[in-house]
Protein backbone atom coordinates (compact mmCIF):
# COMPACT_ATOMS: atom_id res chain seq x y z
CA UNK A 1 0.00 0.00 0.00
CA UNK A 2 1.75 3.13 -1.40
CA UNK A 3 1.45 6.24 0.50
CA UNK A 4 -1.07 7.84 -2.07
CA UNK A 5 -3.10 4.41 -1.60
CA UNK A 6 -6.43 5.81 0.43
CA UNK A 7 -8.58 2.81 -0.68
CA UNK A 8 -7.83 -0.85 -0.93
CA UNK A 9 -9.97 -3.91 -1.12
CA UNK A 10 -8.35 -7.03 -1.52
CA UNK A 11 -10.07 -10.36 -2.20
CA UNK A 12 -13.74 -8.84 -0.74
CA UNK A 13 -16.62 -10.49 -1.42
CA UNK A 14 -19.76 -8.49 -0.77
CA UNK A 15 -23.34 -9.44 0.44
CA UNK A 16 -26.64 -7.47 1.03
CA UNK A 17 -28.14 -9.14 3.87
CA UNK A 18 -27.31 -12.94 3.24
CA UNK A 19 -27.02 -12.45 -0.71
CA UNK A 20 -23.76 -12.24 -2.31
CA UNK A 21 -23.39 -9.27 -4.58
CA UNK A 22 -19.98 -8.88 -5.56
CA UNK A 23 -17.10 -11.50 -5.37
CA UNK A 24 -13.19 -11.34 -5.53
CA UNK A 25 -13.04 -7.20 -5.49
CA UNK A 26 -9.52 -6.14 -5.79
CA UNK A 27 -8.92 -2.76 -6.29
CA UNK A 28 -6.73 0.14 -5.09
CA UNK A 29 -7.70 3.94 -5.46
CA UNK A 30 -4.99 6.91 -5.11
CA UNK A 31 -5.42 9.92 -3.25
CA UNK A 32 -6.47 12.63 -6.20
CA UNK A 33 -8.28 9.81 -8.60
CA UNK A 34 -11.10 10.19 -10.47
CA UNK A 35 -13.34 6.67 -10.70
CA UNK A 36 -16.58 6.06 -11.99
CA UNK A 37 -18.38 3.03 -11.16
CA UNK A 38 -20.52 2.15 -13.76
CA UNK A 39 -22.96 -0.64 -13.56
CA UNK A 40 -26.65 -1.87 -14.30
CA UNK A 41 -29.05 -1.35 -11.37
CA UNK A 42 -28.74 -3.82 -8.64
CA UNK A 43 -24.85 -4.47 -10.23
CA UNK A 44 -23.27 -4.11 -6.62
CA UNK A 45 -22.43 -0.51 -7.29
CA UNK A 46 -23.86 0.68 -4.16
CA UNK A 47 -23.58 -2.08 -1.77
CA UNK A 48 -19.73 -1.56 -2.70
CA UNK A 49 -20.30 2.07 -1.30
CA UNK A 50 -21.96 1.26 1.48
CA UNK A 51 -19.39 -1.57 2.42
CA UNK A 52 -16.68 1.66 2.11
CA UNK A 53 -18.82 3.71 4.09
CA UNK A 54 -19.35 0.69 6.90
CA UNK A 55 -23.12 0.53 6.15
CA UNK A 56 -22.54 -2.88 5.06
CA UNK A 57 -20.06 -4.50 6.97
CA UNK A 58 -17.41 -6.53 5.21
CA UNK A 59 -17.33 -10.37 6.50
CA UNK A 60 -15.15 -11.90 3.45
CA UNK A 61 -11.51 -10.07 1.78
CA UNK A 62 -9.76 -7.67 3.23
CA UNK A 63 -10.25 -3.66 3.31
CA UNK A 64 -8.52 -0.63 3.90
CA UNK A 65 -9.87 2.70 3.42
CA UNK A 66 -8.57 6.22 4.88
CA UNK A 67 -6.69 4.23 7.31
CA UNK A 68 -9.26 2.19 8.58
CA UNK A 69 -9.73 -1.27 8.81
CA UNK A 70 -13.18 -2.32 7.49
CA UNK A 71 -13.05 -6.21 8.78
CA UNK A 72 -12.28 -4.88 12.03
CA UNK A 73 -13.97 -1.89 12.23
CA UNK A 74 -15.57 -0.88 15.39
CA UNK A 75 -19.38 0.42 15.52
CA UNK A 76 -17.72 3.47 17.49
CA UNK A 77 -15.49 3.91 15.26
CA UNK A 78 -17.32 4.35 12.19
CA UNK A 79 -18.96 8.11 13.26
CA UNK A 80 -14.86 8.96 12.72
CA UNK A 81 -14.68 7.17 9.95
CA UNK A 82 -17.10 8.67 7.84
CA UNK A 83 -16.00 12.40 8.88
CA UNK A 84 -12.84 11.34 6.54
CA UNK A 85 -15.45 10.67 4.03
CA UNK A 86 -17.58 12.65 2.32
CA UNK A 87 -20.60 10.91 1.22
CA UNK A 88 -23.05 12.07 -1.84
CA UNK A 89 -26.32 10.44 -1.81
CA UNK A 90 -29.13 9.92 -4.59
CA UNK A 91 -31.56 10.54 -2.75
CA UNK A 92 -29.70 13.67 -0.92
CA UNK A 93 -30.07 12.81 2.75
CA UNK A 94 -30.51 16.36 3.93
CA UNK A 95 -31.79 16.61 7.02
CA UNK A 96 -35.71 18.09 6.34
CA UNK A 97 -36.56 20.00 9.12
CA UNK A 98 -33.75 22.42 9.02
CA UNK A 99 -32.20 25.30 7.01
CA UNK A 100 -29.21 24.23 4.18
CA UNK A 101 -26.85 26.32 7.18
CA UNK A 102 -28.63 24.39 9.59
CA UNK A 103 -27.58 21.13 8.01
CA UNK A 104 -24.29 22.21 7.63
CA UNK A 105 -24.06 23.64 11.39
CA UNK A 106 -25.50 20.02 12.33
CA UNK A 107 -22.70 18.62 10.64
CA UNK A 108 -19.78 20.43 11.64
CA UNK A 109 -21.54 20.53 15.30
CA UNK A 110 -21.43 16.89 15.05
CA UNK A 111 -18.02 16.57 14.15
CA UNK A 112 -16.76 18.49 16.79
CA UNK A 113 -16.71 22.14 15.51
CA UNK A 114 -16.98 24.82 18.34
CA UNK A 115 -16.46 28.49 17.06
CA UNK A 116 -19.62 29.95 15.58
CA UNK A 117 -17.45 32.25 13.51
CA UNK A 118 -15.79 29.78 12.11
CA UNK A 119 -18.63 27.78 11.31
CA UNK A 120 -20.32 30.50 9.70
CA UNK A 121 -17.14 31.66 7.41
CA UNK A 122 -17.15 27.41 6.98
CA UNK A 123 -20.59 27.15 5.81
CA UNK A 124 -20.40 30.00 3.43
CA UNK A 125 -16.86 28.85 1.79
CA UNK A 126 -18.37 25.23 0.68
CA UNK A 127 -21.49 26.84 -0.05
CA UNK A 128 -19.60 28.92 -2.23
CA UNK A 129 -17.60 26.28 -3.81
CA UNK A 130 -20.69 24.75 -4.85
CA UNK A 131 -23.20 27.91 -6.48
CA UNK A 132 -24.94 28.44 -3.33
CA UNK A 133 -23.26 31.13 -1.61
CA UNK A 134 -27.06 33.09 -1.10
CA UNK A 135 -29.23 30.30 -0.41
CA UNK A 136 -27.90 29.50 3.07
CA UNK A 137 -31.04 30.22 4.76
CA UNK A 138 -33.55 28.19 2.77
CA UNK A 139 -34.88 25.20 3.26
CA UNK A 140 -34.20 21.61 1.68
CA UNK A 141 -37.99 21.29 -0.01
CA UNK A 142 -37.19 24.56 -1.20
CA UNK A 143 -34.62 23.87 -3.54
CA UNK A 144 -34.63 22.27 -6.69
CA UNK A 145 -33.07 18.83 -7.15
CA UNK A 146 -29.54 19.94 -8.62
CA UNK A 147 -29.50 22.67 -5.74
CA UNK A 148 -29.66 20.16 -3.42
CA UNK A 149 -27.47 18.13 -4.62
CA UNK A 150 -24.80 20.59 -4.54
CA UNK A 151 -25.95 21.02 -0.64
CA UNK A 152 -25.12 17.75 -0.57
CA UNK A 153 -21.58 18.31 -1.82
CA UNK A 154 -21.24 21.01 -0.01
CA UNK A 155 -21.57 19.16 3.30
CA UNK A 156 -19.88 16.40 2.19
CA UNK A 157 -16.74 19.20 1.82
CA UNK A 158 -17.09 20.51 5.40
CA UNK A 159 -14.91 18.11 6.71
CA UNK A 160 -11.78 18.40 3.82
CA UNK A 161 -12.52 15.01 3.70
CA UNK A 162 -10.07 12.52 1.46
CA UNK A 163 -12.84 10.66 -0.34
CA UNK A 164 -15.68 11.60 -2.07
CA UNK A 165 -18.43 8.70 -2.31
CA UNK A 166 -21.14 9.40 -4.52
CA UNK A 167 -23.97 6.84 -5.04
CA UNK A 168 -25.63 7.73 -8.42
CA UNK A 169 -25.02 11.99 -8.04
CA UNK A 170 -27.20 12.12 -10.88
CA UNK A 171 -29.77 9.71 -10.66
CA UNK A 172 -32.81 12.13 -9.70
CA UNK A 173 -31.56 15.02 -11.96
CA UNK A 174 -31.93 16.17 -15.75
CA UNK A 175 -28.96 15.20 -18.17
CA UNK A 176 -27.55 19.20 -17.98
CA UNK A 177 -27.93 19.12 -14.25
CA UNK A 178 -26.16 15.85 -13.88
CA UNK A 179 -23.04 17.34 -16.22
CA UNK A 180 -23.07 19.94 -13.50
CA UNK A 181 -22.87 18.12 -10.38
CA UNK A 182 -20.15 15.70 -12.26
CA UNK A 183 -18.12 18.91 -13.63
CA UNK A 184 -18.31 20.03 -9.73
CA UNK A 185 -17.34 16.44 -8.32
CA UNK A 186 -14.27 16.82 -10.98
CA UNK A 187 -13.24 20.08 -9.82
CA UNK A 188 -12.78 18.34 -6.32
CA UNK A 189 -10.89 15.55 -7.38
CA UNK A 190 -7.80 18.19 -8.66
CA UNK A 191 -7.69 19.26 -5.23
CA UNK A 192 -6.38 16.22 -4.50
CA UNK A 193 -9.27 13.99 -3.12
CA UNK A 194 -9.96 10.70 -4.32
CA UNK A 195 -13.35 10.89 -6.12
CA UNK A 196 -15.62 7.87 -6.50
CA UNK A 197 -19.12 8.20 -8.70
CA UNK A 198 -21.38 5.50 -8.61
CA UNK A 199 -23.26 5.72 -11.60
CA UNK A 200 -25.65 3.92 -14.45
CA UNK A 201 -25.32 7.17 -17.01
CA UNK A 202 -22.88 6.19 -19.51
CA UNK A 203 -22.71 9.51 -21.26
CA UNK A 204 -20.95 10.63 -18.40
CA UNK A 205 -17.67 10.01 -18.85
CA UNK A 206 -18.03 11.24 -22.31
CA UNK A 207 -17.35 14.83 -20.84
CA UNK A 208 -15.39 14.24 -17.72
CA UNK A 209 -12.90 11.20 -18.38
CA UNK A 210 -11.88 9.07 -15.71
CA UNK A 211 -10.85 5.85 -14.07
CA UNK A 212 -14.03 3.58 -14.94
CA UNK A 213 -14.55 0.20 -12.76
CA UNK A 214 -17.16 -1.75 -14.48
CA UNK A 215 -19.67 -3.90 -12.53
CA UNK A 216 -21.01 -7.01 -14.21
CA UNK A 217 -21.95 -10.74 -13.31
CA UNK A 218 -20.94 -9.79 -9.85
CA UNK A 219 -17.69 -8.99 -10.72
CA UNK A 220 -15.53 -5.91 -11.64
CA UNK A 221 -13.64 -4.99 -14.64
CA UNK A 222 -11.09 -1.96 -14.03
CA UNK A 223 -9.83 0.22 -16.86
CA UNK A 224 -6.53 0.47 -14.93
CA UNK A 225 -5.70 -2.85 -15.37
CA UNK A 226 -7.83 -3.89 -17.55
CA UNK A 227 -7.61 -7.81 -17.02
CA UNK A 228 -10.43 -9.13 -15.38
CA UNK A 229 -10.36 -10.40 -11.72
CA UNK A 230 -11.29 -13.80 -11.51
CA UNK A 231 -9.65 -16.44 -9.69
CA UNK B 1 -43.53 31.06 5.82
CA UNK B 2 -43.13 27.37 4.86
CA UNK B 3 -40.17 27.33 7.52
CA UNK B 4 -43.05 28.04 9.67
CA UNK B 5 -45.08 25.54 8.73
CA UNK B 6 -42.31 23.02 9.53
CA UNK B 7 -41.76 23.78 12.88
CA UNK B 8 -45.55 24.07 13.94
CA UNK B 9 -45.72 20.68 12.12
CA UNK B 10 -42.90 19.27 14.42
CA UNK B 11 -44.70 21.29 17.18
CA UNK B 12 -48.01 19.39 16.68
CA UNK B 13 -46.43 16.42 17.20
CA UNK B 14 -45.14 16.89 20.45
CA UNK B 15 -48.06 17.93 21.26
CA UNK B 16 -50.03 14.54 20.20
CA UNK B 17 -47.34 12.56 22.36
CA UNK B 18 -47.36 15.26 25.54
CA UNK B 19 -51.17 15.01 25.43
CA UNK B 20 -51.07 11.45 25.31
CA UNK B 21 -48.78 11.04 27.88
CA UNK B 22 -50.16 13.44 30.35
CA UNK B 23 -53.12 11.45 30.23
CA UNK B 24 -51.80 8.40 31.37
CA UNK B 25 -50.23 10.10 33.65
CA UNK B 26 -53.51 11.43 34.79
CA UNK B 27 -55.07 8.65 35.24
CA UNK B 28 -51.94 7.18 37.54
CA UNK B 29 -52.41 9.68 39.86
CA UNK B 30 -56.24 9.31 40.18
CA UNK B 31 -55.70 5.86 41.23
CA UNK B 32 -53.02 7.01 43.52
CA UNK B 33 -55.58 9.55 45.08
CA UNK B 34 -58.19 6.34 45.55
CA UNK B 35 -55.28 4.54 47.43
CA UNK B 36 -54.14 7.37 49.61
CA UNK B 37 -57.96 7.64 50.47
CA UNK B 38 -58.80 4.23 50.86
CA UNK B 39 -55.53 3.76 53.27
CA UNK B 40 -56.87 7.18 55.18
CA UNK B 41 -60.44 5.61 55.60
CA UNK B 42 -58.55 2.32 56.54
CA UNK B 43 -56.83 3.94 59.17
CA UNK B 44 -59.85 5.94 60.32
CA UNK B 45 -61.67 2.71 60.96
CA UNK B 46 -58.66 1.35 63.15
CA UNK B 47 -58.35 4.04 65.15
CA UNK B 48 -62.16 3.98 66.26
CA UNK B 49 -61.53 0.66 67.57
CA UNK B 50 -62.01 0.68 71.75
CA UNK B 51 -59.25 -0.98 74.01
CA UNK B 52 -60.44 -1.17 77.28
CA UNK B 53 -57.58 -1.13 80.70
CA UNK B 54 -59.95 -1.67 83.29
CA UNK B 55 -58.16 -0.97 86.51
CA UNK B 56 -58.38 -2.85 90.22
CA UNK B 57 -60.80 -0.48 92.42
CA UNK B 58 -57.95 -0.13 94.55
CA UNK B 59 -55.67 1.39 92.48
CA UNK B 60 -54.01 4.49 94.20
CA UNK B 61 -54.97 8.30 92.46
CA UNK B 62 -51.05 8.92 91.42
CA UNK B 63 -50.68 5.41 89.99
CA UNK B 64 -53.59 5.99 87.96
CA UNK B 65 -52.26 9.10 86.91
CA UNK B 66 -48.87 7.51 86.32
CA UNK B 67 -50.75 5.17 84.13
CA UNK B 68 -52.53 7.77 82.12
CA UNK B 69 -49.49 10.11 81.49
CA UNK B 70 -47.55 6.68 80.01
CA UNK B 71 -50.19 6.52 77.82
CA UNK B 72 -50.45 9.85 76.48
CA UNK B 73 -47.14 9.72 76.28
CA UNK B 74 -46.43 6.95 74.50
CA UNK B 75 -46.26 6.31 70.26
CA UNK B 76 -48.85 3.79 69.75
CA UNK B 77 -51.92 5.58 71.67
CA UNK B 78 -53.68 7.87 69.40
CA UNK B 79 -55.85 8.88 72.57
CA UNK B 80 -56.95 7.58 75.74
CA UNK B 81 -59.60 9.05 78.10
CA UNK B 82 -60.22 8.26 81.93
CA UNK B 83 -63.63 6.56 82.77
CA UNK B 84 -64.21 6.46 86.60
CA UNK B 85 -66.42 3.90 88.26
CA UNK B 86 -69.61 6.35 88.22
CA UNK B 87 -69.36 7.46 84.60
CA UNK B 88 -69.10 4.32 83.80
CA UNK B 89 -72.36 3.12 86.01
CA UNK B 90 -73.53 5.95 84.29
CA UNK B 91 -73.07 5.39 80.68
CA UNK B 92 -74.03 1.47 81.38
CA UNK B 93 -77.34 2.79 82.73
CA UNK B 94 -77.75 4.56 79.73
CA UNK B 95 -77.35 2.28 77.63
CA UNK B 96 -79.17 -0.42 78.50
CA UNK B 97 -81.95 2.05 80.13
CA UNK B 98 -82.05 0.58 83.38
CA UNK B 99 -81.20 1.48 86.74
CA UNK B 100 -79.14 -2.08 87.51
CA UNK B 101 -77.18 -0.17 90.99
CA UNK B 102 -80.72 -0.27 92.30
CA UNK B 103 -81.24 -4.21 92.17
CA UNK B 104 -77.66 -5.19 92.58
CA UNK B 105 -77.47 -2.83 95.58
CA UNK B 106 -73.71 -1.80 94.42
CA UNK B 107 -71.55 -0.47 91.56
CA UNK B 108 -69.31 -3.56 89.65
CA UNK B 109 -68.33 -1.78 87.09
CA UNK B 110 -64.34 -1.06 87.25
CA UNK B 111 -63.02 2.61 86.54
CA UNK B 112 -61.00 2.32 82.99
CA UNK B 113 -58.96 3.78 80.75
CA UNK B 114 -60.52 4.01 77.36
CA UNK B 115 -57.70 3.82 74.91
CA UNK B 116 -57.80 4.14 71.12
CA UNK B 117 -54.42 2.72 69.07
CA UNK B 118 -52.85 4.43 65.99
CA UNK B 119 -53.38 2.76 62.99
CA UNK B 120 -50.00 1.15 62.59
CA UNK B 121 -50.16 -0.14 65.87
CA UNK B 122 -53.65 -1.93 65.61
CA UNK B 123 -52.71 -5.97 64.54
CA UNK B 124 -52.44 -8.83 66.69
CA UNK B 125 -48.57 -8.85 67.37
CA UNK B 126 -48.42 -5.16 68.27
CA UNK B 127 -51.30 -5.52 70.85
CA UNK B 128 -49.87 -8.31 72.25
CA UNK B 129 -46.73 -6.65 72.59
CA UNK B 130 -48.64 -3.08 73.99
CA UNK B 131 -51.02 -5.52 76.41
CA UNK B 132 -48.22 -6.74 78.26
CA UNK B 133 -46.68 -2.97 78.82
CA UNK B 134 -50.14 -2.28 79.96
CA UNK B 135 -50.56 -5.26 82.29
CA UNK B 136 -46.94 -4.42 83.80
CA UNK B 137 -48.71 -1.66 85.74
CA UNK B 138 -49.93 -2.52 89.10
CA UNK B 139 -53.02 -0.36 88.61
CA UNK B 140 -54.21 -2.60 86.01
CA UNK B 141 -56.67 -5.50 86.41
CA UNK B 142 -57.51 -6.55 83.14
CA UNK B 143 -56.73 -5.45 79.01
CA UNK B 144 -59.89 -5.71 77.14
CA UNK B 145 -60.74 -5.46 73.37
CA UNK B 146 -62.92 -7.13 71.10
CA UNK B 147 -59.75 -9.67 68.99
CA UNK B 148 -62.86 -10.81 66.53
CA UNK B 149 -63.25 -7.21 65.24
CA UNK B 150 -59.36 -6.24 65.20
CA UNK B 151 -58.29 -9.35 63.19
CA UNK B 152 -61.85 -8.58 60.67
CA UNK B 153 -61.10 -5.39 59.82
CA UNK B 154 -57.25 -6.24 59.17
CA UNK B 155 -58.17 -8.99 57.18
CA UNK B 156 -60.32 -6.78 55.26
CA UNK B 157 -57.87 -3.99 54.97
CA UNK B 158 -55.15 -6.11 53.98
CA UNK B 159 -57.20 -7.74 50.96
CA UNK B 160 -58.38 -4.12 49.87
CA UNK B 161 -54.69 -3.06 49.71
CA UNK B 162 -53.56 -5.86 47.57
CA UNK B 163 -56.60 -5.54 45.39
CA UNK B 164 -55.48 -1.72 44.61
CA UNK B 165 -51.65 -2.16 44.65
CA UNK B 166 -52.45 -5.07 42.10
CA UNK B 167 -54.81 -2.79 40.20
CA UNK B 168 -52.41 0.20 39.98
CA UNK B 169 -49.74 -2.25 38.91
CA UNK B 170 -51.52 -3.20 36.44
CA UNK B 171 -52.13 0.63 35.18
CA UNK B 172 -48.64 0.96 35.46
CA UNK B 173 -47.59 -1.53 33.17
CA UNK B 174 -50.15 -0.43 30.70
CA UNK B 175 -49.03 3.03 31.33
CA UNK B 176 -45.55 2.44 30.30
CA UNK B 177 -46.86 0.54 27.33
CA UNK B 178 -48.72 3.32 26.45
CA UNK B 179 -46.18 5.97 26.63
CA UNK B 180 -43.62 3.80 25.05
CA UNK B 181 -45.31 3.35 21.83
CA UNK B 182 -46.51 6.79 21.48
CA UNK B 183 -42.79 7.94 22.69
CA UNK B 184 -41.85 4.95 19.93
CA UNK B 185 -43.83 6.46 17.45
CA UNK B 186 -42.68 9.64 17.85
CA UNK B 187 -38.63 8.77 16.78
CA UNK B 188 -39.68 6.24 14.08
CA UNK B 189 -41.21 9.33 12.30
CA UNK B 190 -37.65 10.62 12.35
CA UNK B 191 -35.68 7.49 11.69
CA UNK B 192 -34.67 8.70 8.05
CA UNK B 193 -33.30 11.85 9.83
CA UNK B 194 -31.18 8.91 12.50
CA UNK B 195 -29.63 7.74 9.72
CA UNK B 196 -28.67 10.87 7.96
CA UNK B 197 -27.03 11.75 10.70
CA UNK B 198 -25.10 8.94 11.16
CA UNK B 199 -24.10 8.89 7.58
CA UNK B 200 -22.54 11.85 7.96
CA UNK B 201 -20.64 10.98 11.13
CA UNK B 202 -22.41 11.82 14.22
CA UNK B 203 -22.11 9.76 16.66
CA UNK B 204 -24.34 7.64 18.89
CA UNK B 205 -24.35 10.08 21.82
CA UNK B 206 -24.29 13.27 19.67
CA UNK B 207 -27.27 12.07 17.84
CA UNK B 208 -29.42 10.83 21.20
CA UNK B 209 -28.55 14.38 22.96
CA UNK B 210 -31.08 16.18 21.89
CA UNK B 211 -33.76 13.39 21.30
CA UNK B 212 -33.58 12.59 25.01
CA UNK B 213 -33.23 16.25 26.74
CA UNK B 214 -36.82 16.31 24.47
CA UNK B 215 -37.84 13.43 25.91
CA UNK B 216 -36.87 14.45 29.54
CA UNK B 217 -38.86 17.85 28.51
CA UNK B 218 -41.98 16.14 27.30
CA UNK B 219 -41.83 14.42 30.41
CA UNK B 220 -41.62 17.30 32.65
CA UNK B 221 -44.48 19.13 30.62
CA UNK B 222 -46.97 16.12 30.65
CA UNK B 223 -46.00 15.78 34.59
CA UNK B 224 -47.51 19.05 35.34
CA UNK B 225 -49.85 18.77 32.97
CA UNK B 226 -50.72 15.60 34.92
CA UNK B 227 -50.56 17.42 38.23
CA UNK B 228 -52.86 20.19 37.38
CA UNK B 229 -55.45 17.99 36.24
CA UNK B 230 -55.41 16.26 39.09
CA UNK B 231 -55.25 19.15 41.40
CA UNK B 232 -58.09 21.09 39.90
CA UNK B 233 -60.16 18.05 40.24
CA UNK B 234 -59.51 17.61 43.97
CA UNK B 235 -60.03 21.21 44.70
CA UNK B 236 -63.29 21.29 43.10
CA UNK B 237 -64.02 17.79 44.89
CA UNK B 238 -63.34 19.27 48.19
CA UNK B 239 -65.19 22.44 47.56
CA UNK B 240 -68.16 20.61 46.46
CA UNK B 241 -68.14 17.81 49.10
CA UNK B 242 -66.44 19.32 52.22
CA UNK B 243 -66.28 15.80 53.51
CA UNK B 244 -63.99 14.88 51.57
CA UNK B 245 -61.67 16.61 53.63
CA UNK B 246 -61.25 13.76 56.07
CA UNK B 247 -59.87 11.05 53.82
CA UNK B 248 -57.46 13.51 52.03
CA UNK B 249 -53.59 13.34 53.01
CA UNK B 250 -51.67 16.72 52.23
CA UNK B 251 -48.43 15.28 52.49
CA UNK B 252 -49.46 12.04 51.02
CA UNK B 253 -50.42 14.24 48.10
CA UNK B 254 -47.33 15.90 47.73
CA UNK B 255 -45.90 12.80 47.62
CA UNK B 256 -47.97 11.94 45.17
CA UNK B 257 -47.14 14.87 42.72
CA UNK B 258 -43.94 14.50 42.93
CA UNK B 259 -44.07 10.90 41.84
CA UNK B 260 -46.06 11.54 39.11
CA UNK B 261 -43.71 14.27 37.95
CA UNK B 262 -40.81 11.82 38.69
CA UNK B 263 -42.36 9.14 36.69
CA UNK B 264 -43.09 11.38 33.80
CA UNK B 265 -39.64 12.12 33.48
CA UNK B 266 -38.06 8.80 33.74
CA UNK B 267 -41.23 6.84 31.78
CA UNK B 268 -40.49 9.48 28.84
CA UNK B 269 -36.86 9.55 29.08
CA UNK B 270 -36.19 5.95 28.90
CA UNK B 271 -38.38 5.45 26.34
CA UNK B 272 -36.68 7.56 24.18
CA UNK B 273 -33.16 6.35 24.82
CA UNK B 274 -34.57 2.94 23.69
CA UNK B 275 -36.86 3.91 20.94
CA UNK B 276 -33.47 6.16 19.34
CA UNK B 277 -31.13 3.19 20.33
CA UNK B 278 -33.59 1.20 18.32
CA UNK B 279 -33.15 3.29 15.23
CA UNK B 280 -29.38 3.98 15.83
CA UNK B 281 -28.83 0.07 15.50
CA UNK B 282 -30.89 -0.79 12.33
CA UNK B 283 -29.04 -0.76 9.05
CA UNK B 284 -30.61 0.83 6.15
CA UNK B 285 -32.52 -1.19 4.56
CA UNK B 286 -34.41 -2.11 7.70
CA UNK B 287 -35.78 1.26 7.91
CA UNK B 288 -38.40 0.49 5.29
CA UNK B 289 -39.94 -2.22 7.05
Amino acid sequence: MSLETIIELSKASIFQKHNLVLTDVSLTIDKGEFVYLIGKTGSGKSSLLRTLYADIPLLQGEGNIAGYNLKKIKRKEIPFLRRKLGVVFQDFQLLPDRSINENLFFVMKATGWKDKEQMQQRTQAVLEKVHLGTKGFKMPHELSGGEQQRVVIARALVNEPEVILADEPTGNLDTETAQEIVGLLHEISKTGRAVIIATHDFHLFEYFKGRTIRFEGGRITDSKTTETTTV
Amino acid sequence: MPEEKNRRRIQSSSVTTVISVSLVLFLLGLLGILFISAKKIADHFKENIDFHVYLKDNAKDEEVERLHNFLKASIYVKSSEYLSKDSAAARYKKKIGEDFERFIGYNPLPASMEVQLKAAYTNHDSIVWIQKQILDFSSVKEFDYQESLVNMVNKNINRLELILVIFIGLLMLIALGLINNTIRLAIYSRRYIIKTMQLVGATAGFIRKPFLLNGIKHGIISGIIANLILGGIIYAALKNIPDLEKVTDVRMMIYLYGIILILGILISGISTFFAVRKYLRLSSEELYY
